[in-house]
């Protein structure tokens, strides 16, 4: 806690800054550091960070016209209005950064429940982050609105000269140009069809961030070809590879989800045989039929097999699938307790005789004891009671994932 | 000094102005056709001629090549003869470059319908149309150039510059990128194969996007903005750094096309860099541009061609800042293959392309006509329905694009795929309804516009003769000591282009060289084969089908992609691939390695009605694949073509081709009448099914065996 309230100071400092600086922070010291190798994340961390610079960029520019002189002594009751909007706009920023201190606390608590992730984020921290950078865009446009509002009462009320003044001060220091009312001087004797050249030094900003892409593009370079410190793509993918593998070990460590064709048990939970049904229908009925009646692929209601009718054979067949027989294997897309869920719920259409039914392919497969065929069909019949089970079942699952978690 | 009179040709201006309009109009009425496909598959009337992969393909050669193209030699037109003091050099070869590029236009509308193409993106023109553009394209330089020769003005404008250097740079891509073995007179193959073949059309397709989009345009803004704004351009030797600078860096960039693929390492880098380099030249243009206004802002206000050009130049800024990000590679990672790019590049094209060029048409044809614009008022709705438009074409799709893109990469902590492909593409739906209504506010401003021109036009009278005068050049120019030494070149046209064509060509050199010469860039591998001659024929209809607008051939080195398809793709694995067809959009599943993932039947019921396969597709129906008769007759040229692109079929094998070609096709039939299904050998469907069972095989098998 000690560590949160000095994090909250600091980050109150740079308040104006950065709210995601401290948000980041946060996830640091509390989570891993997995956050920064996440690229959505890099990604949304760095727009936030850009329009928040932008944001700070825009509104000194835009305080500082409201406070010039020229205002003050012009428009003195316009003055006013200015910078009470430029009150407005800072307390809109504060708001937002304390609404960034007090929702990182949340992110905390809620980044374990691991459900819903986008893009490898949780829901939270995706529309968190989202959000801020949508008020972010709120603010600017507030900012540039105000801007408008500003130059406008300038072109308006005034002819030309004092109001070129003020735009000279700003643009002219960005971009080292000759004031408009003196560019007779730097205007070159070129005369196309009446277009005139002025000959204007090339605006610093632009030259220096010119050099800057060269510097980065040589850096980039060397980083990758020459010292060959930064990984090139196939390292990068052996790595990513690596540590997926170590996450999902550490995962299935403490997941009852840990089945494979060796360890796999007929399961005869109504909500298992439900799920089961659910994976099947979206996956297999394409080939196999909605009720397992056969298509281009086998008919899995009759008693011939051909690749073996037991639990295993099947939870195999399913996971590596027989490529070329055009059975595609499943195990990238679900998981081992899915797998075993399916595996059931085919296990229980034994006899179902489906309309339809596909020719008999394979060999005659004799259970060793008895299945408990009859209570599954019977389950099937009842699919209101299977949806509230299952239902239950996924609560429950999630709630122990979240224990085995922490 | 005496002075010389001389009549400006107002006529072709006139001409081309109408070509304009009316292809802008066709070819965003073929997007919008295109765009409501892709949630409403029927929309193509279950005709061959109207499904995606052929609409797609004719959308942006119209609005690239029809529209942006006539759009680019209406404003050059104008703008060098004034520029120039001088007619252009002749009325015959105005005509010639006029109704010959019409000619292409429709020759091009005609065959890409019927399926006949290269299968390369904005490059699918067949080869006698390719040499039809290249006949043209010189026509339209020879007038330039003779135009050019003959001028009253010493020194060139910077905007002549733009189109000098459009014009060398364009040849050259054309020529480079369009080297094809002709099989007969509406097919051929491409020369270059695989890796090859796509880091050549991504130099072309990007650097296509830099010179035919991008140059000549700046060439525009350059003469039209100052003129409508009255005000002089801002820094004349911003010019000349963002001119070389430009043209210099942008050849280079074509690589950021093709990251995290089966390029080079070295390659994809030169192309990051490149782009991130490109910035500041980008901006230069888009600078002198805003800052010309300085003081003319009140202008903008009352001026509605000049409210399009500054909308136009602004994307144009936000364009080219977002495609220096997206060449970057952990940000292509994500957005690579998504709606993200269709956002970007139509910022580019609505924004930059469609708002210049009606703010050049809003400007030019009162003066054409000697009138005024017939509604200011109606002008206006056209600036703010198309810049809704923009909005809500673009914004939908960077979050659809942003989202799919998560989707898959999605896993769950068991290690496996949170989603299904289909599952993002039924997210994608209300998206892309969200960006056809875009889309069509836009054509409906577009619309707008040509009613009001119309009537202007019909309201004025033509300014057919229209007299200048000006000194003649005569003798050696006196160059004052103060002069900019950038100054010298201006006054030598010829030394212009070669020194730009020797700039342009450096780039494209450098990365093409080790790639062609330099074996280790290409691994090869022993097991990749060339194809069968019923695979290649069905190759050869998976190209004609277009099947690269939607579906890649690229799987990239990411957990997410292997888990999903598969061994990610290698270089070695695309040596016989004439042309490539690593696609750029993944509208469905990627393909590389689709061989042997389903049955024969599941493909054949998927190309007879793709829901009965998998729920939820948005995939037309092939229902004339199952019908049509393949033909055979061609594979004895097809095999003798590739035979000469060096591809390793035994000798004489290409008079044997067909046996081999009917017993593959015996087998498959058999394999699908054992699930039931009865068809000829000879129908193209057999064919296809051969193609897509081989996909990304060659190595699947060696894969296995090592495994064992």
């Amino acid at each position: 806690m000690l560590m949160n309230n000095f994090n909250k100071i600091k980050s109150l400092a740079v308040v104006m800054l950065i709210p995601a600086v401290g948000f980041c922070q946060e996830q640091t010291t509390k989570e891993s550091s997995s956050y920064f190798t996440n690229v959505l994340f890099l990604t949304l961390l760095v727009t936030i960070i850009v329009l928040a610079i932008v944001i700070v960029a825009f509104s000194s520019v835009f305080k500082n016209i409201a406070d010039s002189d020229y205002l003050t002594s012009k428009y003195s009751n316009k003055k006013e209005d200015n910078s009470s909007t430029m009150r407005n706009v800072t307390t809109v920023l504060l708001m937002l950064s304390s609404f960034a201190m007090m929702s990182q606390e949340k992110v905390v608590a809620i980044a374990k429940v691991d459900d819903g992730r986008i893009g490898g984020l949780d829901q939270f921290t995706f529309y968190f982050m989202l959000a801020i950078v949508f008020i972010e865009l709120v603010v600017l446009g507030l900012i540039i609105y105000q801007f408008n509002f500003l130059v406008k009462t300038h072109t308006v009320v005034e002819a030309t000269s004092k109001a070129k003044k003020v735009e000279s001060k700003i643009i002219m220091s960005l971009t080292d140009a000759v004031a408009v009312e003196e560019e007779e001087s730097i205007m070159l004797d070129h005369d196309y069809d009446g277009i005139k050249e002025l000959d204007n030094n090339l605006p610093p900003w632009w030259k220096y961030g010119f050099y800057l892409t060269i510097v980065v593009s040589v850096i980039y370079l060397f980083n990758f070809h020459v010292l060959g410190t930064g990984d090139l793509q196939t390292k990068e993918y052996e790595k990513e590879i690596a540590q997926a593998k170590l996450e999902v070990e550490e995962f299935m460590k403490t997941s009852a989800n840990n089945v494979d064709e060796s360890t796999v048990k007929l399961l005869t939970d109504a909500s298992d045989i439900a799920a089961g049904k659910a994976v099947f229908i979206a996956n297999c009925a394409a080939c196999h039929g909605q009720l397992g009646e056969g298509t281009v692929g086998p008919n899995f209601a009759d008693e011939y097999w051909m690749h073996g009718g037991s639990i295993q054979d099947i939870f195999k067949s399913i996971k590596y699938g027989w490529i070329e027989k055009g059975m595609k294997a499943w195990k990238e897309d679900l998981s081992p307790m899915q797998i075993a869920q399916v595996t059931s719920f085919i296990k229980s259409l034994k006899g179902t005789n489906p309309p339809n039914g596909k020719a008999p392919q394979g060999d005659l497969y004799m259970e060793g004891g008895a299945a408990p065929i009859s209570d599954s069909t019977a389950v099937i019949g009842d699919s209101l009671a299977i949806q509230i089970k299952a239902d239950s079942l996924k609560s429950t699952a999630a709630a122990t994932v979240t224990t085995a978690k922490k | 000094m005496e002075l010389q009179k001389f009549q400006y040709d107002n006529k072709t201006v006139k001409m081309f102005a109408y070509a304009t309009i009316l292809w802008g109009l066709v070819g965003m009425l073929v997007g919008l056709i295109a765009a409501i496909q892709l949630y409403l598959p029927a929309a193509n009337l279950n005709l061959p001629y109207t499904t995606f992969g052929r609409l797609r393909p004719l959308h942006t050669n119209a609005v690239i090549f029809a529209f942006v193209g006539n759009g680019i030699f209406m404003g050059v037109y104008y703008s060098l003869q004034r520029l120039l003091k001088a007619r252009m050099f002749s009325d015959l070869l105005s005509k010639i470059h006029f109704w010959g590029w019409q000619l292409i236009i429709v020759l091009a509308a005609l065959t890409l319908v019927l399926g006949k193409t290269t299968g390369k993106e904005y490059a699918e023109l067949e080869w006698p149309i390719d040499i039809l553009i290249t006949l043209v394209w010189v026509v339209f330089g020879w007038n330039m150039f003779g135009t050019i020769i003959r001028r009253r003005e010493r020194h060139l404008y910077v905007a002549i510059w733009f189109y000098i250097a459009t014009f060398v740079t364009v040849a050259m891509l054309h020529i480079v990128n369009s080297i094809e073995i002709p099989v007969s007179f509406w097919k051929s193959y491409s020369w270059y194969a695989g890796v090859q073949d796509a880091l050549v059309q991504w130099w072309y397709g990007h650097n296509a996007v830099a010179f035919f989009l991008t140059t000549p345009y700046l060439g525009l803004m350059y003469y039209f903005l100052p003129k409508m704004a009255q005000r002089p351009v801002y820094s004349y030797r911003l010019s000349i750094i963002h001119f070389w600078a430009l043209i210099f860096l942008y050849i280079w960039a074509g690589p950021h096309h093709l990251l995290y693929t089966s390029v080079p390492d070295w390659a994809q880098s030169l192309g990051v860099v490149f782009s991130v380099m490109l910035i500041a030249p980008s901006w230069g243009g888009m600078i002198n541009g805003l800052l010309t206004l300085r003081g003319a802002w009140d202008r903008v206000r009352d001026n509605v061609g000049l409210k399009f050009l500054v909308v136009a130049v602004t994307a144009y800024g936000m364009a080219t800042f977002e495609g220096p990000m997206l060449s970057l590679k952990n940000v292509n990672a994500i957005a690579h293959y998504t709606d993200w790019i269709v956002a970007h590049v139509h910022v580019g094209a609505l924004g930059w392309n469609g708002f210049m060029t009606f703010g050049i048409l809003y400007w030019l044809i009162p003066r054409l006509f000697q009138t005024k614009l017939y509604s200011e008022k109606l002008a206006n709705t056209h600036f703010w329905i198309g810049t809704l438009g923009i909005v809500l074409y673009a914004v939908p799709m960077y979050w659809a694009g942003f989202m799919q893109s998560s989707m898959w990469k999605d896993f769950t902590p068991e290690g496996q795929l949170k989603w299904q492909f289909m599952d993002t593409v039924t997210k994608m739906i209300p998206f892309y309804i969200a960006r056809s209504v875009g889309g069509a506010l836009f054509l409906v401003g577009a619309i707008l516009m040509t009613y009001n021109l119309i009537k202007t036009i019909k309201v004025g009278t033509f300014l057919e003769i229209e007299e200048d005068q000006a000194p003649a050049l005569v003798g050696e120019y006196q160059s004052h000591s103060k002069d900019h030494w950038h100054r010298w070149i201006e006054r030598k046209p010829i030394q212009l282009m070669i020194v730009s064509l020797v700039v342009v060509a450096i780039g494209g050199l450098i990365e093409f060289v080790p790639v062609f010469l330099v074996k280790s860039n290409i691994p090869t591998i022993a097991s990749v084969k060339p194809y069968t001659p019923l695979e290649l024929q069905g190759r050869d209809i998976y190209v004609r089908e277009g099947c690269y607008t939607c579906h890649s051939q690229m799987v990239r080195p990411f957990r997410s992609e292997t888990a999903r398809y598969g061994e990610y793709s290698k270089a070695g694995e695309f040596v016989y691939d004439h042309p490539f067809q690593w696609g750029s959009k993944r509208t469905g599943p990627d393909l590389a390695r689709l061989g042997g993932k389903y049955p024969d039947s599941w493909h054949y019921n998927h190309m007879l009605d793709p829901t009965s396969m998998s729920p939820g597709s948005v995939m037309p129906q092939y229902p004339w694949l199952l019908e049509d008769q393949l033909d055979a007759n061609s594979t004895m040229s097809k095999i003798k073509a590739m035979q000469r692109l060096g591809v390793p079929y035994p000798e004489g094998y290409d008079k044997i081709a067909i046996n081999d070609m009917e017993k593959q096709a015996k087998e498959i039939t058999a394999n699908l009448k054992k699930d039931g299904i009865e068809t000829l050998p000879d129908r193209e469907i057999v064919a296809l099914i051969a193609y897509l069972q081989r996909l990304g095989k060659d190595i699947k098998s060696e894969g296995l065996k090592t495994q064992k």
